[in-house]
């Protein structure tokens, strides 16, 4: 079953849209979903031209696609256990919070929050990331518990902050803080980033770029071979009696 | 003129010798009366139990301690949301909620009166201004000394009055209720890296000891009349082998009171282990409660700990940064210039956990052998040893050695060969519950004449109502009925309105402050005191004339004046 969601011109505006029911399982029973603007709340058909061809008895049947300006589109795929969405423009904050399974693919950029404290599934990002992809939660203890999230563009800060486990890739470069209070997982930045795994606990982090303002509490181990790349290994974050793994192709202390 | 009539009421009401019995309260104007006309609205509670507003004696809710709590702790919000309904505003937060849910939690257990544990003089105004969003319940703050400057010199000097004259001009300042000590010298000790290990470990610089601070503070606090004794949280909380300490503290102390203890101690709890490390850590609270119920002149309330997640806060810095070092989770730590400091934790308490297993024990422990309840208060010293939610549970606990077996089951198995909990047949019975919630909590307050924690004529109308009938529920046996019974009133009234049924609040109240305000002698006015203004000046980052918290911030203002014997 493939569903389109085409945004309705008139629904453009500042004010984001909570969409948290646009999730593939939702759709096997009906397309009568509502979704908050502000203090409203909408039925889909009022935001969106909804069409549906085919049809599904499982989640995993099931493919939504999301078009027009969706970039104030918020919680898009949350919860998601399965299924499909594809979007093809630009998604807004929070998109795959707490997936467990399914993919969602973005053709252009995410905002804030991409698949916050997601935990299995598949997230790819054709553009570029906003700040907090795939971290945990603002206080709490554990971030992305597992699943894989691709980016293919830049990401902000604090990228895969917290993490936990699941695997992270960014083929551009990072921000500030990637992998920060990381404890557990495989985050791989191909550019350069800033302040890499800082109070890092377990988990491993590898910077094929330069990590700049390379953080101080970092021991350091030696080269190592890695995917045909040579690349410098740090064990810490030993301000956090942290057992986790470093690696980066060119390092800069802060003068 | 407002009047109501609760019909069939079966009242507990301790402070009256009133056990049970089946009566009408007649309400005016938010007063209790001998009787009411006809035209007044009628409650009816069926023979459901009946009892004062309840009254937590040591709870942190409000001011900057609770705030950085929740500030440090975004995650804490993500639980306890519930949305606006009626008069009730959105709330969020579990261990430390926003003080509307703090407000409407508390009013649906049926408690109408809070005293904050905990107020930091210099910070006084937040405390005031989150007391006014506590709409509720009428509140009141213990007010720190236990690093004061100018405190401890007059001590260093042996001056009694001057301690006193001090109390007496800042209480006044702040708006404050009582005198509380954390930690007595350590939080100052604290500012310069270090602790005093107990209380005969001299404070660097004042060289004082805390038994010095401790013995002055309480007996200046006798001279000013306060309606609350000194309310004591010892030196050295959560070591092992502590108890020593504590007992060496509740020595001290003379009975110079015939109305009300001289010394509350609080959340005792954490200051009754045994051992000498980690490996032997054991229940000490035998002792503990067999000195107290030797001693009418000392209060204590249990500090009791229950599993789960929470956070802790104190103005004992030192302490916090120790148990930063134990859990390496996230910490704050706070200076509060010449008075006192504080740190906050986030923490879980688990069953699996052996020291966390005997420290639930300790609380009951010592509530279950003290021998009256009126010395041993029901707390959590909320929420460092739980969130105040688990009331409930904690009563059932307390009223039936079936529930405590069954949840010693679940605990470290190890916990039975260091404590003496299950050897512990005591069942505490309904009025004595009445006694450790309100009467009891009133009376060591200091506030029954302030018409609080009892039923009588005059009295300010705040009852709670609860769906229980105490000849039909075997409290034993059937405690999950208890807890149902204790979370949730079928109307709890406040100010002679139903302010909560059911679990909805239904109006939007408005809180009542108390604070004292000692008459002292002229040449005991600190206001005048060259002294005591020239270094104010010199060494405090506000002015003088900036430092009192002006009336406006309080929203119902309830100053109680007293006669200093100066
Ligand atoms: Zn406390």
């Amino acid at each position: 079953m493939k569903v389109t969601l085409a945004m309705k011109p008139a629904a453009k505006g500042f004010i984001p849209i909570e969409a948290e029911s646009i999730v593939p399982k939702n759709f096997l029973s009906g397309t009568d979903l509502l979704v908050w603007r502000g203090n409203r709340e909408l039925r889909l058909d009022e935001v969106f031209s909804v069409s549906v061809e085919g049809e599904a008895d499982r989640a995993e049947g099931v493919e939504v696609v999301l078009s027009g300006e969706t970039f104030r589109l918020k919680r898009v795929g949350e919860y998601m256990d399965g299924g499909k969405i594809t979007v093809l423009g630009d998604i807004g904050m929070h998109c795959g919070n707490f997936m467990t399974a399914g993919t969602i693919e973005i053709h252009g950029n995410a905002d804030g929050w991409l698949g916050r404290e997601m935990a299995g599934g598949a997230i790819v990002c054709r553009g570029d990331v906003a700040d907090y992809c795939a971290s945990g939660y603002r206080g709490g203890r554990k971030g992305m518990k597992g699943g894989t999230v691709e980016v293919f563009g830049r990401a902000g800060d604090f990228l895969a902050e917290n993490l936990a486990d699941g695997t992270v890739i960014v083929h551009g470069d990072a921000g500030d803080m990637p992998g920060a209070e990381m404890r557990g997982g495989t985050l791989i930045v191909h550019g350069d980033c800033s302040r890499p795994a800082a109070n890092m606990k377990g988990g491993s982090c590898y910077v094929y770029g330069t990590a700049r303002e390379m953080i101080p509490t970092f021991k350091k181990i030696g080269p190592v071979q890695h995917d045909g790349r040579t690349l410098i290994q740090f064990a810490g974050d030993l301000a956090n009696r942290g057992k986790g793994n470093l690696f980066v192709k060119n390092y800069e202390y802060l003068d | 003129m407002t009047e109501l009539l609760v019909k069939n009421a079966c009242v507990i009401d301790p402070l009256r010798g009133i056990n049970g019995d089946v009566m009408d309260i007649a309400i005016r104007d938010g007063k209790i009366v001998e009787e009411v006309s006809d035209a007044a609205e009628v409650v009816d509670a069926r023979g459901m139990l009946t009892m004062p507003g309840g009254i937590d004696s040591h709870t942190h809710i409000c001011g900057t301690k609770v705030n950085f709590g929740r500030y440090m702790s975004p995650e804490d919000m993500r639980a306890g949301r519930t949305p606006r309904r009626g008069p009730m505003h959105a709330t969020s937060g579990y261990s430390v909620p926003t003080t509307y849910g703090n407000s409407y939690r508390y009013s649906v257990m049926g408690y109408t009166t809070l005293l904050e544990g905990a107020m930091a003089p210099l910070e006084a105004r937040h405390t005031h201004e989150e007391f006014t969003y506590t709409p509720l319940q009428d509140t009141m703050a213990n007010t720190l000394f236990d690093g004061n400057w100018a405190i401890m010199e007059a001590i260093r000097d042996g001056d009694i009055k001057r301690v006193a004259a001090i109390i007496a001009w800042t209480l006044s300042a702040v708006k404050g209720f009582g005198v509380k000590l954390t930690n007595p010298g350590g939080t100052e000790a604290w500012q310069w890296g270090k602790n005093v290990s107990c209380i005969r470990d001299p404070v660097p610089y004042f060289e004082v000891t805390p038994a010095e601070i401790i013995r002055s503070v309480v007996e200046a606090n006798e001279l000013l009349h306060l309606p609350h004794s000194v309310h004591l949280h010892c030196n050295n909380l959560g070591t092992p082998g502590n108890y020593t300490c504590t007992l060496g503290s509740m020595g001290l102390i003379p009975d110079l009171n015939p109305k009300r203890q001289t010394l509350y101690a609080t959340h005792v709890q954490y200051h009754a282990y045994g051992g000498s490390g980690w490996k032997d850590f054991c229940s000490k609270s035998e002792p503990i409660a067999n000195f107290v119920s030797m001693r009418p002149q000392i209060v204590i309330d249990m500090g009791q700990v229950m599993f789960g997640r929470t956070t802790t806060m104190t103005a004992d810095g030192p302490m916090e940064f120790n148990l930063y070092r134990l859990h390496h989770d996230k910490w704050s730590n706070h200076d509060v210039e010449l008075e006192t400091g504080s740190g906050i934790i986030p923490v879980v308490y688990r069953r699996k956990n052996l020291v966390n297993s005997i420290m639930w024990s300790i609380g009951l422990e010592l509530a279950l052998l003290t021998k009256s309840p009126w010395q041993c208060l029901l707390t959590t010293d909320n929420p460092n040893g739980a969130p105040f939610v688990k009331y409930p549970e904690i009563i059932a606990l307390l009223m039936s050695k079936r529930y405590r077996d069954a949840e010693f089951a679940t605990v470290h198995p190890d916990t039975g060969s260091r404590v003496p909990l299950p050897a512990i047949e005591r069942e505490l019975d309904w009025n004595e519950i009445a006694v450790m919630t309100r009467a009891g909590a009133a009376r060591a307050l200091g506030i029954q004449d302030l018409g609080k924690g009892h039923l009588a004529p005059g009295a300010d109308a705040d009852i709670a109502i609860y769906p229980l009938k105490i000849d039909e529920v075997d409290p034993s046996a059937e405690y999950q009925k208890v807890i149902d019974g204790f979370s949730q009133t079928e109307y709890t009234i406040k100010r002679g309105r139903v302010v909560a049924r059911r679990g909805e609040c239904l109006v939007h109240g408005s809180n009542a402050t108390f604070w004292v305000r000692p008459k002292v002698p002229e040449n005991y006015d600190m206001s005048k005191d060259p002294d005591f203004i020239e270094k104010f000046e010199r060494y405090y980052t506000v002015r003088m004339s900036n430092y009192p918290v002006q009336e406006e911030y309080l929203s119902r203002n309830r100053c109680i004046e007293t006669e200093a014997d100066l």
